[in-house]
């Protein structure tokens, strides 16, 4: 192998990345800025600006931004003694616990909030439960209830990155430091921090990303309490008469600004304090953080944001799935099965829709491995500039809110010179699943890749290791649960997601997302509801089997 | 360094290659699944040049409500051996997605739930008039084009929805909800949201004229809510959280009575206004021949009589509804369609920054 093919492989391998991402992610939101400066087929470079200039714009900015600060700090209240407790404490061999706490990040947001909205409203069941707590209900339809919901609905996420890197740390670091005499809050301050600063920069970066390109909480308790962001004001401008495009491209390209010096914040933060963690030597808990008061504690924490992140909003949904008539509340008598035997009879549309999003959902989430694996790869530490490029165009779809990337695509596989048919197919829809959902591989396995020592494949290399084996023998083990997680990730959200699938699912095609949202609105609470049950029931089956799975191989 | 690069790059290689590989395949797989599809179009526009009785397709855009949508085509279907794509949306929905697709439009007939919506459409000459199609004489002339370019298939009328365990005594006129008993009880739809809710805006403040406002103006002071589009309206005043939906749709009301919710409707005896929910075939269809066919099926006493059997207002003044009130039993505002149609947004903009 000599120098100069390896530079061409390597230049290669680059482009190809980048050709890729320029396709399937630049072009199609390329095409809406041009939709946003060319007003009635004449082009206005100005346009987006005189949009800015006359549109409430700076206060819905100010909202969302407001909101998504917020939703940082409610999730780090959640996400990191959660982190902390899942890895250092005896609660760790709690493995269900992992499965038990994506139930939350699996709800769709706005039935979520509807859960929470069905609760605490007036006559909701609280008051129904507990006359007495009527109380509370003003002081829940605020700003405050809002971040509440939106925290315990992408804790998860959080907390997801924040105990691999504290596994990761392990416990010698900190013994090291402790034998030096250091004490608990020195070494937290001077050796667990600056460590885990790199993973929760990332985190916090996808919660604020994620908060402010959020519409379903935005739309369902937002609109009650009359607090509007970026999103709600683009849905708005995209899905009323008269449509918008040019107004609601506008308002998209400011938010993808505010996300992209976000990201470049985070990338600085990541450059600066990222470390290699994962060497040769095997790591295990520290044994220092562990005493006896603290597991009660532990505990008691779990049980609390269990009942808040799942058990309030189920108890709302399953009520709302069972009941017969709404208008009579909760009573025995008012109970019937009556939606789920609906839903689950053979043939019937809701079993079509459900089917839908299962299949749509698998090949989507493994082509977003596949492709977000070389993506990761190819970023490696981002380095070089290319790299970067590569690194922030394969985020993009995730930072610009998902029906502004979903428009961009209808507009690109839709035009008329494409010679690819792959508007109104099964194909587009999964591409489209794709290309929202492939950040999440990328971010696992770069974030996994990462902090692998690079003397590890010195190592490899030095025992005579050719490239193959050393990447199926060293690297692969060591990203595969990046990509487990990737795959399970894009799993889980393909199949609820919403947006896209509204604009972009086949005439007379739907799945259980679009199903539930169509009984919404068509005033059939308790089937949709059912539905909701039924569709996050299953994904959480198919979590805990491979999560089962997956433990026994690595006991074995 | 330079080491590094190699190995790295050379396990890199072999990965790239496989993946890009994968992905090659994937896409090409994408693109086989699509061939059914193209043969549809091609054998469609081949058809259309032939003879009308090749071509089999037609893709519909539909406004709820749900069953209702399915019954129309499936009766369609059973009548013409065509197979009908149907979509289904709101009227937002379904424009958004004309708008995204239109460089390369899919949709051959659209049925929105409003009507300046629709003349929208005309007005930037995205219709195709059919003139000719049958029973048109028999629809309600107020609601249609007299040059055929839409065809008001149905209706529902704007009225005071209210839960039946909260108010015992029924309010009678508009004014009556800016009294103190209704103080924080009454929810009205958002008008960027809700076309027939805009329509009773548009259509009260034309009969009213500037005046009207005032009426919005009390409501405000009273601590009536916008809530979402219809049914996010209607939902809280089922459960018993609001008591009252101001400018509710009645046939979504119409349902969740017969269901047994707790909830009926009133129309205010000053008058109320009717939104018609018309259907126009796209000037950019590929299949005019079904599409026209279609019309004419929404216009025959069949459909009519799916119309009214989903409780709403038949579009056709000789099928009469015996679910819900006719039109005759409904007191109606003068209003002015052409007035409603320019002042949309002007009224959606006050009204919303005014309730925000």
């Amino acid at each position: 192998m000599g120098g100069l093919s390896v530079k061409h492989i390597r230049a290669w391998c680059l482009t190809l990345a980048l050709i890729a991402l320029l396709f399937l992610i630049v072009m199609p939101l390329l095409q809406i800025f041009i939709q946003s400066v060319y007003v009635d087929e004449k082009f206005q470079w100005d346009a987006p600006f005189r949009t800015l200039a006359a549109s409430p714009f700076a206060g819905v900015l100010f909202s969302s931004i407001w909101l998504g600060i917020c939703v940082i700090a409610g999730t780090t209240v959640l996400a990191l003694p959660l982190a902390w407790i899942m890895s250092n404490t005896r609660l760790a061999h709690w493995r269900w616990l992992d499965v038990v706490l994506l139930i939350p990040f699996m709800t769709p947001p706005y039935i979520g909030s509807m859960g929470w909205i069905l609760f605490m409203q007036k006559n909701g069941y609280l008051e129904q439960l507990f006359p007495n707590l009527h109380f509370l209900t003003p002081s829940f339809f605020s700003l405050g209830g809002m971040v509440m919901i939106m925290s315990l609905h992408l804790f998860p996420f959080l907390y997801l990155l924040l105990r691999g890197a504290l596994v990761r740390i392990g416990g010698s670091l900190e013994e090291a430091g402790a034998v030096m005499g250091g004490g608990f809050l020195y070494r937290f301050r001077r050796i667990i921090l600056p460590l885990l600063l790199s993973a929760y920069g990332m985190g916090a970066l996808l919660i604020f990303v994620k908060t402010i390109a959020e519409f379903g909480t935005p739309a369902t308790f937002g609109r009650r309490i009359g607090y509007e962001v970026m999103t709600s004001e683009i849905h708005k401008y995209i899905s009323s008469w008269p449509i918008d495009f040019g107004k609601a491209t506008s308002m998209a390209s400011v938010l993808l600004t505010a996300c992209l010096l976000m990201w470049y914040a985070q990338s600085v933060i990541n450059r600066k304090f990222t470390y290699r963690l994962v060497g040769g030597k095997g790591s295990r808990p520290s044994r220092l953080r562990i005493s006896g008061w603290t597991t009660g504690l532990s505990v008691a924490f779990i049980l609390l944001l269990l009942i808040a992140s799942i058990g309030i909003p189920y108890f709302s949904i399953l009520s709302a799935s069972t009941m017969k008539l709404r208008g009579m509340g909760l009573a025995w008598d008012n109970l019937t099965l009556d939606s789920y035997k609906e839903l689950l009879s053979w043939g019937s549309e809701s079993m079509e829709a459900l089917l839908n999003s299962v299949f749509l959902s698998l090949g989507a989430s493994t082509l977003a491995v596949v492709l977000g694996t070389w993506f990761a790869l190819v970023i490696g530490g981002s380095r070089t500039r290319i790299q970067r490029t590569v690194d922030a165009f394969s985020l993009l779809p995730n930072t610009v809110p998902g029906i502004v990337m979903v428009v961009g695509l209808i507009l690109w596989w839709n035009s008329p010179w494409m010679p690819i048919p792959l508007y109104n197919t099964y194909g587009m829809v999964i591409l489209t699943y794709v290309i929202l959902f492939v950040p999440y591989t990328v971010q696992y396995v770069k974030s996994a890749f990462t902090q692998v020592d690079t003397g590890l494949f010195q190592a490899g290399q030095v025992f005579g290791g050719r490239p193959s084996y050393i990447f199926r023998r060293i690297v692969l083990p060591l990203i595969v649960p990046g990509m487990l997680a990737g795959w399970m990730m894009t799993f889980t959200i393909a199949s609820r997601e919403l947006v896209g699938s509204l604009l972009i699912l086949p005439p007379s095609v739907q799945t259980s997302a679009t199903y539930i949202f169509a009984q919404f609105e068509q005033g059939q609470v308790s089937l949709g509801m059912a539905m909701a049950v039924i569709s996050v029931g299953m994904t959480t089956l198919l979590l805990i089997l491979i999560e089962s799975l997956n433990s026994q191989r690595k006991w074995k | 360094m330079m080491n590094r690069h190699i190995f790295r790059t050379g396990w890199k290689k072999g990965t790239m290659l496989a993946l890009t590989l994968t992905f090659g395949l994937a896409v090409a797989g994408c693109g086989t699944a699509t061939t059914s599809k193209d043969e549809a179009q091609t054998t469609g526009s081949a058809g259309q040049a032939e003879a009308a009785s090749t071509d089999q397709k037609l893709v519909v855009y539909s406004a709820g409500p749900d069953g209702l949508a399915k019954k129309l085509v499936a009766g369609y279907e059973a009548q013409s051996g065509v197979k009908v794509e149907l979509f289904q949306g709101t009227t937002g929905k379904i424009l958004a997605r004309m708008e995204a697709e239109k460089t390369n439009p899919v949709a051959d007939v659209v049925v929105l739930a409003s009507l300046p919506s629709v003349q929208g459409l005309k007005k930037e000459g995205l219709t195709l008039p059919y003139p000719d199609a049958k029973n048109a004489d028999k629809l309600n002339p107020d609601w249609s084009d007299k040059e055929g370019n839409y065809f008001s298939t149905s209706a529902s009328a704007l009225g005071i929805a209210y839960n039946t365990k909260l108010v015992k005594t029924p309010p009678t006129s508009w004014a009556d909800l800016a009294k103190p008993e209704y103080k924080d009880q009454v929810n009205i739809p958002d008008p960027s949201l809700s076309g027939s809710a805009l329509d009773f805006m548009t259509g009260y403040l034309s009969a009213k004229g500037d005046g009207g406002w005032t009426l919005f103006e009390q409501y405000k002071a009273n601590g009536v809510a916008m809530a979402g589009a219809n049914q996010e309206a209607l939902d809280p005043v089922i459960t018993g959280a609001k008591g009252v939906v101001v400018a509710a749709v009645d046939y979504m009301t119409y349902k969740a009575k017969a269901k047994g919710e707790p909830i009926d409707i009133v129309y205010p005896t000053e008058g109320t206004v009717i939104s018609p929910r018309p259907a126009a075939i796209l000037k950019s269809t590929q299949h005019e021949q079904n599409a026209k066919a279609f019309i004419d099926y929404l216009l025959s006493e069949e459909a009519q009589k799916l119309v009214a059997d989903a409780s709403l207002l038949p579009g056709r003044t000789d099928v009469k509804a015996d679910k819900r009130a006719n039109l005759d039993e409904i007191p109606l505002l003068k209003t002015n369609w052409e007035w409603m149609g320019e002042h949309g947004s002007d009224v959606t903009e006050k009204f919303t920054q005014m309730f925000k």
